[in-house]
């Protein structure tokens, strides 16, 4: 398929920028079959790349009704919940989306771990993963805070804790946590600025360098038995 | 993508079309659910709340006199107190007249002067007379009023809303 020979705005712009030659390498790419449900199993990379595209959607329009301080942000949240049109379904998606990454990230790696195809070449596909595995950890334990009612202090509360527990630094990573040595407006603004500017910049760098090798090396195929070694292990067959 | 042979839909072009219909319509919905969320604010009116400012046998009659008052009025989440002032003016005790206290020229806080009979702002000069009229001076237009009602003796006012000058 030469798209450049198209005439019009379409050719035009194939022309300039070789979007199409992207198009191509990025969805008309070849992917291995599979049968029945395991072919299921594929599509949970792009689930959580959609539950994370939906989560920074409404996280942007979530942050412009939303103050990270002690005495407004549980008013603000119910004001986005009240007050603000569509304000609940926005927060609601936010709210699952949150809990369907955790989900969707763990299922996607035990799919990869179970299938074997973190093996070679895919080491490095593999090690970014376990990269954004951590931060999306980081973005549900920091925006978990947020809301800024109880479960958020208590939970906040026993996760920097337990990182105070570490031994010899945990005093002084329970500080940096908390921006103090007590919970309040500084753990606020320190958990917020993590989670909308912090984080987003790291997961951001990760995603492009994972869906890049993920293109680069093609996805693995699902491993197959190998009929000859089978055959010895299981005179019968 | 495969060329479909005429009458005859691909199984790829099908599978397009199904997945660009999908797209289509989580975005808009997505989009429109943002778009409200987003643009909501340009359908809000502003406050209608009156505030009670004082007796209104306290304004005496020809004499323009400076209301103080306090206004509780919510701001989105918050529920602030603000506070703000007007000139009130009646001739008769029955209509009155209630001016934002800023000079229109460039928001300087203006005084009556009692022996010119006139308004006058320090900042430059400007002078607006009894009803609000520019006299001399940098202001472009009259003085802004406020909505003004009585109401069992009561002076009402709504201090965001401007009235248009009839």
């Amino acid at each position: 398929m030469s798209a450049s020979n198209d005439g019009g705005p379409r050719g035009w712009l194939y022309e300039r920028t070789g979007v199409d030659r992207v198009w191509d390498a990025l969805f008309a790419r070849k992917v291995p079959e599979a049968q029945g449900w395991v072919s299921w199993l594929y599509t949970l990379g792009s689930a959580t790349l959609f539950v994370f595209v939906l989560q920074a959607v409404t996280g942007t329009l979530l942050a412009m009704n939303y103050v990270p301080s002690p005495d407004h942000a549980y008013d603000s949240v119910r004001y986005i919940n009240t007050s603000v049109v569509m304000g609940h379904y926005l927060r609601g998606l936010h709210h699952w989306g949150a809990s369907a990454m955790v989900v969707l990230v763990g299922l996607h790696m035990l799919r990869t771990y179970f299938m074997g195809a973190y093996k070679y070449p895919r080491e490095g596909t593999w090690m970014i993963g376990v990269l954004l595995l951590v931060v999306v950890i980081g973005f549900g334990f920091t925006g978990y805070l947020l809301p800024w009612d109880q479960k958020a202090y208590w939970a906040t509360m026993v996760g920097t804790n337990i990182a105070g527990q570490t031994p010899f630094i945990g005093p002084y990573l329970k500080k940096i946590f908390r921006g103090g040595p007590e919970m309040g407006a500084a753990t606020m603004t320190r958990f917020y600025a993590l989670h909308v500017l912090v984080l987003p910049a790291i997961v951001g760098a990760l995603i492009m360098g994972h869906l890049f090798l993920v293109v680069w090396h093609g996805i693995s195929e699902p491993p197959t038995r190998a009929a000859d070694a089978d055959a010895e292990k299981e005179p019968g067959r | 993508m495969a060329q479909d042979r005429p009458g005859e839909v691909s199984r790829k072009t099908f599978l397009g079309i199904v997945t660009g219909g999908i797209v289509a319509a989580i975005g808009a919905v997505v989009g429109a659910t943002g778009l409200a969320y987003f643009a909501s604010p340009a359908f809000k009116s502003e406050s209608e709340d009156w505030v009670d400012i004082g007796p209104a046998s306290a304004i005496k009659h020809g004499v323009p006199t400076k209301v103080d008052f306090t206004q509780r009025r919510r701001d989105a989440w918050d529920v602030i107190e603000q506070r703000s002032s007007a000139w009130v003016v009646t001739s008769n005790g029955a209509d009155f007249t209630a001016f934002d206290p800023r000079c229109t020229h460039l928001g300087c806080p203006y005084r009556w002067d009692a022996d010119k009979k006139e308004f006058l702002c320090p900042c430059h000069g400007g002078v607006f007379n009894e009803q609000g009229q520019v006299v001399a001076g940098p202001p472009p237009r009259p003085l802004d009023r406020y909505f003004v009602k009585v109401e069992k003796g009561r002076l009402l006012i709504r201090p965001l809303v401007k009235r248009a000058i009839a």
